[in-house]
């Protein structure tokens, strides 16, 4: 997997380009839109990391220059705006994915993850970790024989989980898209539901299927 | 009294005296000379006196009466500018101080006032767009450095050859510089708010499942601290809004009715429908805040009770993001509390009537 990213702020390029090649990426690294734009043109990359604040080019611009093309790449945008309104308006431009500075390295790693694996989604109803099961027609959940009571937003978070099986989900990624919260509420929600989680569907049961990833994140596993 | 008033009794008064002035030198004038005294004279001199006295009356009375009335209306017609200038002032605000009061344009006192005071306006405007500037230029480039700094401290963070004091350490710097980002996120919102360049997502969003959502959270969030939540009613209720934003504005709520709540207390929410708005309460039992203080609680990093603030982890913004929500929804948000009874917060924000 080849990631391109594309960051003016050396110290944040480094540190990016550390912690996605700890994951196993092949990362290349430009400092300017018009740079990005030749090498996205020479090598087809895997996923653009993509700031959108560049001297010269902004990344909003790169990002349309390349949708033009029909360069189809997923891209992750990063902004140290950070507003609702560039979100969207991002997200028109054909980015795949949104994150605002000041990122956690975890949570961008795992956007990463998610984006390079688009597209592979089980189509199945019923999902399965091990001997996890999740009905998401029946809403009914099932480890071994044993049924499993979820709340509402237990079921969510679970399905969310089992649906990014094997990677590493970031705290801001399960309130983004369990919750639907776009901001950092500054309460440990994520934490308690994932204990509840885990009290239901893994104190009783070997192996143990839902980890936490020392940081900043879970991940639904079935080999630890 | 009002000027109005003053200056019309004034103008009457003086019409009077004049008026009698002239009386009395009209009188000396006509008057015979007194040179033969005899009775027949002094009777004369006598009524003619009490003529005039009755003319001056008969005049003097009506003409003060026209002064009275035409001076009222003449004064209502000078001073009505600046009872203009009043309400248009009254009207002006921080967040609309962009606006200019309106001229007349002919040159006199008045409109000179109102010259002036549109400069001063203008001025003010200019500072406080200045601070607003600045506040935004601030928190964005505290993003950088805050990106870089919380970036390295999580690869620190995996080096397997840290000890444990050591991670122990960078974990807990990761911790604040967390809290950094989340303070920075606010004050960029609000910044952005102040300067209007913050445009809603609005669409008709069914406030009821919201308040049920935040029920549920607030239940989970409350429960370490033994605090009891309820949800004393929901009625079904939309409004046109933005979902991010209202969901932002109920978990700030609660949040706060968690945090600054007793041990073993409790949290009441009701949603329903009140005339053409949605009415949302929380109440919680905190010990009252002081009358002087409530006022105040909405403004930025204010900590009413400088000992409770010790223990309460927050950013200090909570409350004003609920403000700005509300008011850009164009609700009202109010908090009531009084000594030993327990603290409300009331929103109403429109229904969506379509």
């Amino acid at each position: 997997m080849r990631i391109l990213v594309v960051e003016d702020e050396k110290k944040t390029a480094s540190f990016v380009r550390k912690a996605l090649q700890a994951e196993g990426f092949a990362v290349d690294v430009c400092h300017n839109g018009d740079d990005a734009l030749a090498a996205a043109r020479a090598t087809p990359f895997d996923g653009i990391v993509l700031d959108i604040m560049l001297p010269g080019r902004d990344g909003l611009s790169v990002l349309r220059q390349l949708r033009e093309r029909k360069n189809t790449t997923p891209v992750l945008l990063l902004s140290a705006r950070g507003e609702v309104n560039e979100r969207v308006e991002g997200l028109n431009a054909g980015a795949d994915d949104y994150l605002p500075k000041p990122f956690e390295l975890v949570e961008l790693v795992a956007r990463v993850r998610a984006l390079t694996r688009r597209g592979g989604e089980t189509k199945s109803t019923v999902l399965r970790v091990a001997d996890l099961a999740l009905d998401t027609l029946t809403r009914q959940a099932q480890r071994g024989e044993k049924k499993i009571e979820l709340t509402a937003r237990e079921y969510r978070l679970l399905e969310f989980l089992m649906r990014s099986a094997g990677r590493l989900c970031g705290r801001m990624m399960i309130l983004e898209k369990v919750w639907d919260y776009d901001f950092d509420p500054g309460t440990n929600l994520v934490d308690v539901y994932i204990r509840r989680l885990r009290e239901k569907i893994d104190e009783e049961f070997e192996p143990k299927l839902l980890q936490t990833v020392r940081g900043a994140g879970y991940m639904l596993k079935e080999t630890p | 009294m009002t000027i109005r008033a003053r200056l019309t009794f004034w103008y009457a008064a003086i019409m009077f005296v004049s008026l009698l002035a002239t009386g009395v030198l009209t009188y000396r004038e006509f008057a015979p000379e007194p040179n033969i005294d005899t009775a027949q004279q002094i009777a004369e001199d006598a009524s003619d006196f009490r003529e005039i006295l009755r003319i001056l009356f008969w005049c003097g009375v009506p003409a003060g009466l026209l002064a009275l009335g035409g001076g009222w209306w003449l004064m209502k017609k000078s001073l009505a500018p600046v009872a203009g200038l009043t309400q248009a002032a009254e009207k002006i605000g921080a967040q609309n101080l962009n606006q200019r009061l309106p001229r007349t344009g002919n040159g006199d006192e008045l409109d000179r006032l109102t010259e002036v005071f549109n400069g001063m306006l203008a001025r003010l405007d200019d500072s406080f767009k200045r601070i607003r500037e600045f506040t935004l230029h601030a928190s964005h480039e505290l993003k950088t450095p805050l990106t870089v700094l919380s970036g390295e401290t999580e690869t620190a963070l995996r080096d397997e050859s840290l000890s444990a004091a050591e991670r122990e350490r960078a974990a807990s710097q990761l911790d604040e510089l967390r809290r950094l980002a989340r303070i920075v996120d606010g004050l960029t919102l609000l910044a952005k708010a102040d300067a209007g360049q913050i445009t809603l997502a609005m669409e008709s969003v069914r406030l009821d499942e919201l308040v049920r959502d935040n029920f549920a959270d607030v239940q989970i969030l409350a429960e370490p601290h033994g605090i009891q939540v309820k949800l004393e009613c929901c009625e079904e209720i939309s409004v046109n809004g933005d979902r991010h934003r209202l969901r932002q504005l109920l978990l700030n709520l609660a949040d706060n009715a968690v945090k600054y709540n007793q041990p073993q207390g409790s949290v009441t929410m009701c949603l329903r429908r009140d005339w053409n708005f949605a009415e949302f309460k929380i109440t919680n039992t905190r010990q009252g805040i002081p009358a002087e203080i409530l006022p105040r609680v909405f403004d930025r990093f204010f900590r009413g009770d400088p000992a409770h603030s010790q223990t309460v982890e927050g950013c200090g913004l909570g409350l004003s993001i609920a403000q700005w929500i509300v008011s850009a929804h164009d609700g009202t948000i109010k908090i009531e509390s009084a000594t030993m009874k327990p603290t409300t917060v009331a929103v109403r924000l429109p229904l969506d009537i379509h």
